[in-house]
């Protein structure tokens, strides 16, 4: 893949939808389906992932010439790292409310595929600016999907919404736990591919 | 073989950046971070003992830091107390008090220390030596804080951690005078968001208020959805706008004075990994302090609390 001719709103819009981290890359599913339960905590994870996949997309765009080929991995693993710990030491000490409620996410973010794979394929052949955009654009799709898929679980598994009891009560349990998670994101990914379908036909007709 | 070398040379030479990276972040908000963590043990340990923004502790209220060691010297182990007590000089300050395994009082010292100084484990060392016999080392075990009111013991007050789901889970956990628990509260853990993570959760920690010593050493969890009205109580304990009555709320404290812990739905491990870390706190506690008072007693040592 050459460096990208996409302008930023692009990059961005193509993180949301067209490339979306979890329902058309399908990565990093192990968090999306153990996290989602509530809309809080996907946009928590949402904002943790956002700010270590911009951070660290800009570093490796900006160090991309001095990394060695052979080694690209572990340098990607270990800018996550350094910046999963430089975030976590830095909301603990400055910010404990903020640290509080999100100090469990971020140490979770060492290990997704999201990021490594956006440095692997973007950051390391695009310019600093794209990369960062590239970052907003997938840190902003990771959480649209998280908060979508907590939606979902929270009102159907807990009957609650952001904590306050829409429902009343409990209309299936089973969508708090990890596998309703993945039906879950099975039912979302086939929605993007009809939605895709559609508006191809669409567009060849056009044509 | 140049092409390793150059390998080498750039992973450890990334490994350098990282750390120093790192290294610089951690000097400029170590102190930062551990104020804030002084700050949030202190509101936790006020807030398991009732008081809050809109209940300010009572002035006189005292708060007595107990350091447990453990003292090896020449294969022989004996247990070592930092306790808060008066200094020859009528100040407030420590004694340091041995027993050996049975419980039996040993020896005592007193300490140059001032309260101030004993929050910190490098001070606390330090007044150690001057006192222990060269070839004994004493470890640090664990800390208790032992709330007063006046003469009157009102408090426990049990840091301690135990294992979780995936790594140690920090937490806190308050008696009263007869070792029921008054209070338990979660500082810090890794468990997972959603699942495990669940223990912070109001409706399970308050489970555990209120159960009596003799309930806490059989404690056990049990696997069933948490009645209805149980659950309404749990959440608003302590804040008084259940739409509960008095009376209702007495008969449901009652009724499940004691039931056992009902585990969190997908999170047995961590609820029964709650349930057996503080049964544990609770029972070992119980049994030391009783020990303690008794060689404290015999010894004739006179303590703040």
């Amino acid at each position: 893949m050459a460096a990208t001719t996409k302008t930023n709103m692009q990059l961005v819009v193509n993180g949301l939808l067209n490339e979306n981290p979890i329902f058309r890359l399908a990565l990093s599913m192990c968090p999306a389906v153990g996290i989602s339960t509530t809309v809080a905590n996907g946009l928590l994870l949402g904002v943790a992932v956002l700010f270590v996949q911009v951070f660290s997309s800009c570093t490796i765009a900006l160090i991309k010439d001095h990394i060695h080929q052979r080694i690209r991995i572990p340098t990607y693993t270990l800018t996550i790292a350094t910046w999963v710990t430089v975030i976590d030491l830095v909301l603990a000490a400055y910010l404990p409310v903020a640290y509080k409620a999100m100090g469990i996410f971020v140490r979770l973010i060492v290990a997704f595929a999201i990021i490594t794979m956006r440095l692997e394929v973007f950051a390391c052949r695009n310019t600093v600016t794209a990369s960062f955009w590239d970052g907003i654009g997938m840190g902003f799709g990771f959480m649209f999907g998280m908060v979508t898929l907590g939606a979902v679980r929270e009102v159907l598994g807990m009957g609650t919404l952001l904590g306050y009891d829409v429902l009343g009560f409990r209309p299936m349990l089973f969508f708090v736990l990890p596998a309703a998670g993945f039906f879950l994101v099975g039912f979302m990914m086939a929605m993007f591919n009809y939605v895709e379908t559609l508006y191809n036909r669409r567009a060849k007709r056009g044509s | 073989m140049k092409e390793i070398i150059r390998i080498t040379i750039a992973l450890t030479l990334s490994c350098l950046l990282a750390g120093l990276v790192i290294g610089t972040t951690f000097i400029f908000t170590a102190k930062a971070k551990q104020h804030n963590e002084h700050l949030n043990v202190q509101q936790t340990m006020l807030g398991l003992l009732g008081f809050g923004p809109q209940r300010p502790a009572a002035p006189e209220l005292q708060l007595h830091q107990v350091h447990r060691y453990i003292v090896k010297e020449n294969e022989t182990m004996r247990m070592g107390y930092m306790l808060p007590a008066r200094c020859s000089g009528g100040g407030p300050g420590y004694v340091w008090v041995e027993l050996d395994l049975k419980g039996e009082f040993l020896d005592r010292h007193d300490l140059v220390l001032t309260p101030e100084a004993a929050l910190s484990a490098d001070d606390r060392k330090k007044a150690l030596a001057g006192i222990l016999d060269p070839g004994a080392e004493a470890d640090f075990a664990d800390t208790m804080i032992i709330a007063c009111l006046g003469d009157r013991r009102t408090a426990y007050l049990l840091p301690g951690e135990f294992p979780g789901f995936k790594t140690f889970i920090k937490a806190m956990v308050a008696l009263d005078a007869d070792f029921q628990l008054l209070g338990l509260e979660v500082i810090e853990h890794e468990e997972d968001p959603g699942l495990g993570g669940e223990i912070t959760q109001e409706y399970f920690k308050n489970q555990f208020v209120g159960k009596s010593f003799e309930k806490i050493k059989r404690l056990t969890v049990i696997k069933e959805p948490l009645p209805a009205d149980y659950e309404r109580y749990l959440k608003s304990m302590g804040l008084g706008n259940s739409g509960l009555s008095e009376s209702e709320a007495a008969d449901i404290r009652q009724r499940y004075k004691d039931q056992d812990i009902h585990a969190l739905t997908g999170a047995t491990i961590s609820s029964a990994a709650v349930t057996n870390g503080v049964k544990a706190m609770v029972k070992k506690f119980a049994y030391r302090i009783q020990v303690l008072d008794q060689a404290l007693a015999d010894g004739d040592v006179k303590v703040l609390f």
